[in-house]
């Protein structure tokens, strides 16, 4: 289907604003295609040419910020990075993703993933404060250190891996794959020191036991993350520590560098 | 409890489940063996192990489903007590069959 020349794709958008319509609704707009145009490209033609109260939410337009998450013909896929013609169809429909809060129109609220977030630390936790604050030098990492988290490290938060799990649907306390894997990315970190810290959340209720391994996280992942072999990684780790009571401390050996000056402030609160 | 040692031991009843189940059927099936295994010791005390194994199992996987649809903390306390309350009910009336069975009190 691939042609330099310009052809028209008829999209149908989901549209809704909870504060004024009854329900939703779907809407349909005719749009000229080549082939690189990708969706987001169309959405904003639509929105230019067409209807500005069309709302979409996006940023960086190269797969990096993770905002443009929607679901195009049923997947959830970055508008960014999917090009129309490629869909092999002639009728594209792009909804919001599944499984949150519908803004307006494409546009999700993230804040209560993002508040589920918190209660797993998602930074490296360390003791040695004083090397914290006048840092002397950098943490050596080895290759195979390095390797065992890297994976994990590449998500851009993009959202659409919570919208793909099944228990996500039903289960609104469940803390997902996205915050899982960042969970397993830390934990896995050699430098960091915060497993006990993340227990409570992780080892919880709603916390990484409850996932059915569907792996339709890792399938939409637009990163490559593998967010589903995260949990089963994390789910080891908890067996190892929590329930065998297996822990090797982790040592990192820290190389002086002379470049390496100054002190840091301490932000308000974090002691 | 925490859910990481109530899931490892959801696993490690599921294999106990697997190889007592076995040795049951085989038990029951296999005449050269079974009458061997029927009238020794290891049947009663294989099939106690398995209504444990079975019991933890069953209700533990119950308690996971309900946990899921019905989300609140106050919500999985209860599942989880009311079930650990069915299990302890349900074993007390599953030993108390095998016993009227293998070791009737005349």
């Amino acid at each position: 289907m691939s042609t330099d020349k310009e052809i028209e794709v008829k999209f149908r958008i989901f549209r809704f604003n909870p504060k004024t319509d009854f329900a939703p609704r779907w809407q349909e707009y005719n749009v000229k295609v080549d082939k690189s145009t990708t969706v987001l490209d169309a959405l904003l033609k639509i929105k230019e040419e067409q209807d500005p109260t069309l709302t979409i939410r996006y940023s960086c337009r190269q797969a990096v910020c993770g905002s443009c998450g929607m679901m195009i013909n049923d997947k959830q896929m970055l508008a960014c990075f999917t090009r129309v013609l490629e869909l092999n169809s002639n009728i594209i429909k792009v909804a919001p993703l599944k499984n949150y809060r519908i803004v307006k129109d494409l546009v999700t609220d993230f804040s209560e993933l993002f508040q589920k977030e918190r209660q797993v630390k998602p930074y490296i936790i360390r003791h040695d404060f004083e090397e914290l604050l006048n840092p002397t030098g950098t943490y050596k990492q080895t290759e195979e250190e390095l390797l065992g988290y890297i994976q994990f490290a590449d998500c851009i938060e993009c959202g659409m891996c919570n919208s793909a799990c099944p228990v996500s649907a039903t289960d609104p306390l469940y803390l997902g794959p996205m915050i899982l894997n960042r969970a397993y990315r830390f934990i896995s970190d050699p430098r960091d020191l915060g497993f006990e810290q993340r227990i409570e959340a992780i080892d919880s209720e709603h916390g990484c036991w409850r996932c059915h391994f569907a792996a339709s996280c890792s399938t939409v992942c637009p990163k490559g993350v593998d967010p589903a072999k995260a949990i089963q990684l994390l789910r080891r780790q908890l067996v190892k520590k929590a329930v065998l009571g297996i822990s090797s401390p982790k040592k990192v050996e820290l190389i002086p560098m002379a470049h390496v000056k100054g002190k840091l402030e301490l932000p308000k609160g974090w002691q | 409890m925490k859910e990481s040692k109530r899931m490892f031991i959801h696993y490690i009843s599921g294999l106990i489940i697997l190889i007592t189940g076995f040795i049951h059927l085989i038990a029951n099936n296999l005449p050269s063996i079974g009458t061997i295994v029927h009238e020794s010791i290891f049947y009663p005390v294989n099939l106690i192990i398995l209504l444990s194994a079975l019991l933890y199992h069953m209700l533990n996987g119950v308690r996971v489903i309900l946990i899921e649809v019905i989300p609140g903390k106050c919500a999985a306390k209860a599942i989880t007590w009311i079930m650990f309350l069915v299990g302890i009910a349900l074993y007390i009336y599953g030993l108390q069959v095998f016993l009227n069975l293998f070791w009737p009190v005349e």
